[in-house]
C-alpha cells in the first residue's frame, strides 16, 4: 500500500520535472552560457570570460534599475496586499451583487497594457494636473510622470490598480476554505470585526496570504509591461526596471550577452529573497 | 475510471505532439513556383506591400512572393536568426541594425544587383558609411527615405506673416516673435525620449562633423568637443515650448499641433500621417532646421528610412533581384512616397508631398546629411540620455557621460575599428 | 441570531466602500468606450474634449478592428491555445501539486523538487528567449502546439505553488478512508481529491486564462513567421512608433475582453461553490 503510493507519486513527478528541466532548465543553461560572450543576439561573438559580470558591478545604470525595482516591488506588495486582503473580505461578505462587484473589481487585469498606459497617461498628464489647479494643490500641478522624482509613484498607482484584481481572486479562493462554523463558533465567543479576523480568518489563510506575498514581489520585481505602457523607462531614465534593461538592451539592443549576465544576476536575487520569504511564512505557518 | 481517463487524455497529448512536429516542418515551394520571402519593418506601410505582393504574384507564374510587415520586426527577425530561419529579403533602415548585420556577416552582397545605378548616390554613400570597418561589397538597396527638420502650420506662418529662418539667429528671432503674439512657437512630446533626438539629429548635421561617431571610434576626437555647441543650442529651444515638455507624448504633441496649439514642430516628416488623422484639413509645410550661423550652412536631415537586402543563403538571387526590380518600379516608389511622404532613394522624376516643399530644394541639389542618432548603439539609450540632459540642463555632465557610456558600449567595435586602422 | 443587526450595518459600510472603490474601474472603462467609438479627429487634449460622448455611436470601429486583427481566426486561435494550456495546466499542474504538496514536508526529495520548480517562476524571460526560440525551433514544434507547451511549463511554479498550498487545508484523513476501502492512490487522487480542489482549479483557471490571453512575446518569438496570430498579436498591428490608432486599438481591445469576463464569470462560481462546510478540518 504504502510502496504503490511513494510509486505514484514518482511516476506523476518525473515526467512532469522532465518537461520542467526541458523547457524551462536547459534554455536558462544556454542564456547562462551566452552570458560569458560578447553576443549580440546574432552573427559570431567572443568568449569574453566574467568581463559581463565585472561590468555589471560597475554600471550605474544597472544600479540605479535595482534601486528602482525593489523600492517598487516593496512598497506595491504592501499596498496591494492590504486592498485586496480588504477587497476580498468586503466581496466575501453578505453583501448584494456579489458577482457584479466581483467582476467590475476583475476588470483593470483584464484591460490591455496599451489601454492602460493610454488611459493613465492621459490620466496623470491632464487630469489630474486639471484638477489640482482647480483645488489650488501645487504639488500636484504638473504631471508626475515627467518627474524623475515621482514617476516611481505614477508606475506604482498603476501596478497595483492591475494586479489587486488577480490577488484578490486568490484571497477569495483562501477564505472559501474558512468553513462557516469557524465562525459561528467565534460569534459565540464575541469576536467580531478586527478581532474576529485576527483570531480567526488570518491564521486559516496564512498559506495564501504568504503565497500572495511571493507572487506579489516577484511579480513586481519582474515588473516589465507597466513600464513600457507608461514611462518607457523616462523621465531621465528614472523608471528602468531590472526586466525592461534586460529586454530592452538585450533584445532590441545589441546587448544580449551582457544582459544574460544581468538576468542571471537578478535570477540570483529574486530566488533569493523569496526563499527567504518563503522561510520566514512557513515558520509564521507552523507557529500557528 | 478516471484514472483511465486521465491516461486517455496522456496518450491523445502524445499522439498530437507527434502529428503537429511532422506537419511542422518546412513547407516545400507551391507548385514549382520559387518562394521568396520578405519581412519588412515598417508596420505602418503593411497595405502598401500587402498590395505589391498581390500584384506581384498575379503578374508572375514562376516566382511565388510573399511580404511580411510584422510589428516589432526587429525582435522577431533576430529571433528567426537565432534559429537560422532566414528570409531571403528584409527591409530595414540604415541604422546601427543594418551595421550589426553587415558585421555579422549575414547579408548578401548586392553590389551587382542592376538597379544599383539608379540609386541616388548621396544615400550609397550614407549606407557605406553605416559600415562599421568599410567593406569591398554593398549590402543595402537604399529605397525611401525621411527627413527630419521643423513641421511648421503654413496657414499660420501666411496669416502673420512669418518668413522661414536660414540661420541660428533668424530662427531665435522667429521665436520670439511667434511668442510674442502669444503662440507657442513649438511643441515637444518629450515623454517618449526617442522624440528628444529629433531636434537634436537635425541641428547636429550642421553642427558636427557627419561622421563623429566613426572619428570617436578612431580615437581621433571626442563627443564633449564636438557636441558642445549642439547642446548648449539644443537647450535654448526648451522654453520655446510647453512648460512641462516632459508631460507630454509623440502622440499628445502629434495632437496639440495638429490642434494649432503651436506654430511649429520640430519632428520628422514621418509625423505627418499621424497629425492628419487628427486633422485632416491642417496645411503642413516643412524646413530645415537653421542651426548655424550661415544660410549656406543649412544641409538637410536625411537618411534611409528603408532599404532592401538579400540575406546570405539566399538560394534564388535571381528570383529576389526579380522581385526587386518589380519593387523599385518607378510607379511603385511612386505609389510609396504618395501614401508614406517618404522621399525617394532612386533618380528620377518623382512628385513629393506637399509638406515636403520647404525641402526640396535640397533633396534636389543632393545637399543631405545622415542622422547622427544611426551611429549610436540602441542599448547606450541616447535619447534617454538626452532626455535626462534636457532636464537637467547640465551640459557638462552630459557630455562627459556621453563620452564615458560611448567607450563603454563600443568597446568591441572600437577594438575592431583600432585594430582594421592599424593593419591597414 | 442576535448579531444581526450589527452584520446588516457593518455590510452596508462594506457596500459603500465598494461602490466607491468602483470608481476607479468604471472611469477608466467610460474612457475606454467613449474612445473606442470615436473617430480620430475627435481625438483632442482637453479634458472636456476627451471625456465627451462620441458624436455618433456607430459601429465602425469595431467593424475596422475586426478586419484589421482578421478577428475571428485570431480568435479561433488565441481560444484554441487558452483553453488548451488551461485543461492541461489544471490536469497536469494539480498532478504535481498534488505530489510534492503531500510529501514536501517528510521528504528532502520532494522539498528539493518543490523549491526547484517554484524559482523556475524567477527566471526572466529575456534570457529565454533566444534559446527557446532556438530549441523550438530544433524541436520543429514553433507553432501553437509550442507555444502551449512552453505555457504549460511557465505557468507551473506558480500553479503548483496554489495546489500545494490548497492541499495544506485538505485533510490527509480523507484520502485515508478511501485507502482503507482499497483505492490506489492515483484513483483516491482522481475521485476525491481532485473534485475538493475544485475552488483552486477555478482559480488556476482564471490566473492561467489571464496570463495566457494577454501575452504577446512568446507567440511573438515562437510563432513569428507560421502565418498564424493570436489576438494580442493581430493587435499589435494598431501601433508603431510614429503613429498609434487609439480608437481602434481600443475598440479591438474591447472585443477581446468579452470572451476572458465570460470565462471569469463561470470560473468565478466555482471559486465560491466548492469547499462544502465541515468537508475540511
Amino acid at each position: 500500500m504504502k510502496n504503490d503510493r511513494q510509486r505514484t507519486f514518482l511516476l506523476i513527478t518525473i515526467p512532469i520535472l522532465a518537461l520542467f528541466v526541458c523547457f524551462n532548465t536547459i534554455p536558462l543553461i544556454r542564456g547562462v552560457v551566452y552570458s560569458f560572450t560578447n553576443f549580440r543576439g546574432f552573427g559570431k561573438y567572443d568568449w569574453v570570460g566574467f568581463r559581463n559580470y565585472i561590468d555589471l558591478f560597475s554600471d550605474a545604470r544597472v544600479g540605479k534599475s535595482y534601486w528602482f525595482t525593489i523600492k517598487l516591488a516593496v512598497v506595491t506588495t504592501i499596498v496591494v496586499n492590504v486592498i485586496s486582503l480588504l477587497l476580498a473580505l468586503g466581496l466575501n461578505s453578505k453583501i448584494r451583487a456579489k458577482g457584479f462587484f466581483r467582476g467590475a473589481y476583475f476588470l483593470p487585469n483584464i484591460l490591455g497594457s496599451l489601454v492602460v498606459g493610454y488611459i493613465f497617461n492621459y490620466f496623470f498628464t491632464y487630469i489630474i494636473p486639471a484638477l489640482a489647479d482647480m483645488t489650488g494643490i501645487k504639488a500636484l500641478s504638473s504631471s508626475i510622470l515627467s518627474s524623475p522624482g515621482k514617476a516611481w509613484i505614477g508606475v506604482m498607482i498603476v501596478c497595483a490598480w492591475q494586479a489587486i484584481a488577480m490577488n484578490t481572486i486568490i484571497y477569495i479562493s483562501g477564505l472559501q476554505t474558512v468553513p462557516e462554523d469557524v465562525y459561528e463558533a467565534g460569534g459565540l465567543d464575541g469576536a467580531t470585526g478586527w478581532k474576529q479576523f485576527k483570531m480567526l480568518t488570518f491564521p486559516l489563510i496564512i498559506p495564501f496570504f504568504s503565497i500572495n506575498m511571493v507572487l506579489s514581489v516577484k511579480n513586481f520585481l519582474m515588473v516589465f509591461d507597466q513600464i513600457m505602457a507608461l514611462t518607457k523607462g523616462g523621465p531621465a531614465q528614472s523608471t528602468e526596471s531590472i526586466s525592461y534593461l534586460i529586454y530592452n538592451n538585450g533584445m532590441s539592443g545589441g546587448q544580449f550577452g551582457f544582459q544574460s549576465a544581468n538576468a542571471v544576476v537578478f535570477f540570483i536575487v529574486i530566488v533569493a529573497i523569496s526563499v527567504a520569504q518563503m522561510k520566514f511564512s512557513s515558520s509564521k505557518e507552523e507557529q500557528l | 475510471m478516471k484514472g483511465k481517463r486521465a491516461k486517455y487524455l496522456g496518450a491523445a497529448l502524445c499522439a498530437t505532439a507527434a502529428a503537429l512536429s511532422i506537419q511542422g516542418c518546412g513547407s516545400g515551394s507551391k507548385d514549382g513556383r520559387v518562394e521568396i520571402e520578405i519581412v519588412q519593418y515598417k508596420p505602418e506601410a503593411a497595405n502598401y506591400f500587402k498590395t505589391v505582393e498581390e500584384e506581384f504574384n498575379a503578374t508572375h507564374d514562376d516566382i511565388h512572393l510573399t511580404i511580411s510587415s510584422p510589428n516589432d520586426a526587429m525582435t522577431i527577425l533576430k529571433t528567426r536568426f537565432i534559429r537560422e530561419d532566414y528570409p531571403d529579403i528584409i527591409g530595414i533602415g540604415g541604422d546601427i541594425n543594418y551595421s550589426y548585420f553587415v558585421d555579422a556577416q549575414i547579408l548578401e552582397n548586392v553590389a551587382d544587383y542592376e538597379g544599383m545605378k539608379d540609386i541616388n548616390q548621396g544615400y550609397l554613400d550614407i549606407a557605406e558609411a553605416l559600415e562599421l570597418i568599410p567593406t569591398e561589397g554593398t549590402y543595402i538597396i537604399p529605397y525611401v527615405a525621411n527627413a527630419a527638420g521643423v513641421l511648421y502650420n503654413r496657414d499660420m506662418f501666411a496669416e502673420h506673416g512669418w518668413e522661414i529662418p536660414q540661420t541660428w539667429d533668424e530662427m531665435l528671432q522667429l521665436c520670439d516673435k511667434i511668442k510674442a503674439e502669444g503662440i507657442l512657437p513649438f511643441y515637444f512630446g518629450f515623454k517618449d525620449t526617442w522624440t528628444c533626438l529629433a531636434p537634436w539629429n537635425a541641428m547636429a548635421v550642421e553642427l558636427a562633423p557627419s561622421d563623429t561617431a566613426k572619428q570617436v571610434n578612431k580615437g581621433q576626437t571626442t563627443f564633449t568637443e564636438q557636441y558642445r555647441e549642439l547642446a548648449e543650442k539644443y537647450m535654448k529651444l526648451l522654453p520655446y515650448g510647453p512648460d512641462d515638455p516632459f508631460a507630454y507624448g509623440y502622440n499628445d504633441a502629434c495632437t496639440a499641433f495638429a490642434r494649432g496649439e503651436s506654430a511649429m514642430y520640430p519632428i520628422g516628416s514621418y509625423a505627418t500621417p499621424q497629425i492628419l488623422s487628427v486633422n485632416p484639413d491642417l496645411n503642413i509645410d516643412s524646413f530645415v532646421m537653421p542651426a548655424a550661423d550661415s544660410a549656406d550652412a543649412r544641409t538637410l536631415n536625411s537618411g534611409i528610412d528603408l532599404g532592401f537586402c538579400v540575406m546570405d543563403g539566399c538560394e534564388n538571387k535571381e528570383a529576389a533581384y526579380e522581385v526587386l526590380n518589380f519593387l523599385y518600379a518607378d510607379e511603385k516608389i511612386q505609389k510609396y512616397i504618395d501614401d508614406q511622404n517618404a522621399v525617394p532613394c532612386k533618380n528620377g522624376d518623382f512628385r513629393l508631398a506637399s509638406m515636403l516643399d520647404g525641402m526640396l530644394e535640397f533633396i534636389e541639389s543632393g545637399n543631405m546629411t545622415d542622422y547622427q542618432d544611426h551611429y549610436y548603439p540602441s542599448e547606450m539609450s541616447v535619447d534617454a540620455l538626452l532626455q535626462t540632459f534636457l532636464l537637467e540642463k547640465d551640459v557638462d555632465g552630459f557630455l562627459k557621460t556621453f563620452d564615458t557610456n560611448w567607450q563603454r558600449y563600443n568597446r568591441d567595435i572600437i577594438r575592431m575599428v583600432q585594430d582594421y586602422e592599424n593593419s591597414h | 441570531m442576535k448579531h444581526t443587526s450589527t452584520v446588516g450595518k457593518s455590510n452596508k459600510a462594506v457596500m459603500v466602500l465598494l461602490i466607491l472603490g468602483l470608481s476607479t474601474i468604471i472611469f477608466p472603462l467610460y474612457m475606454t468606450i467613449v474612445i473606442a467609438f470615436k473617430q480620430p479627429s475627435e481625438m483632442t487634449n482637453s479634458i472636456s474634449g476627451i471625456l465627451s460622448l462620441p458624436k455618433n455611436w456607430s459601429l465602425d470601429n469595431f467593424r475596422e478592428a475586426m478586419e484589421v486583427t482578421d478577428f475571428w481566426r485570431s480568435l479561433g486561435n488565441s481560444l484554441l491555445i487558452s483553453v488548451t494550456t488551461i485543461v492541461l495546466a489544471i490536469a497536469i499542474h494539480s498532478l504535481m501539486g498534488y505530489a510534492l504538496g503531500r510529501n514536501k514536508a517528510h521528504s528532502k526529495f520532494y522539498n528539493f523538487v518543490y523549491l526547484f520548480i517554484v524559482s523556475g517562476m524567477f527566471v526572466p524571460f529575456a534570457i529565454l528567449m533566444m534559446p527557446l526560440a532556438k530549441q523550438t525551433a530544433e524541436l520543429h514544434i514553433a507553432n501553437w502546439f509550442g507555444v502551449i507547451l512552453l505555457y504549460v511549463v511557465f505557468y507551473m511554479p506558480m500553479n503548483i505553488m496554489l495546489y500545494s498550498g490548497y492541499l495544506v487545508n485538505i485533510p490527509i484523513a480523507l484520502e485515508e478512508a478511501a485507502r482503507v476501502d482499497g483505492a490506489s492512490t492515483w484513483r483516491t487522487y482522481w475521485s476525491i481529491i481532485f473534485p475538493v480542489m475544485r475552488p483552486m482549479h477555478a482559480t488556476v483557471a482564471v490566473i492561467t486564462a489571464l496570463a495566457v490571453w494577454n501575452d504577446v512575446m512568446t507567440p511573438l518569438i515562437i510563432m513569428a513567421g507560421s502565418g498564424q496570430n493570436t489576438l494580442p498579436l493581430a493587435q499589435l498591428n494598431f501601433q508603431s512608433q510614429f503613429g498609434t490608432n487609439y480608437n481602434l486599438a481600443f475598440a479591438s481591445y474591447l472585443l477581446s475582453l468579452i470572451p476572458i469576463l465570460i470565462f471569469y464569470a463561470i470560473c468565478q462560481k466555482q471559486i465560491l461553490n466548492g469547499v462544502t462546510n465541515g468537508a475540511v478540518k
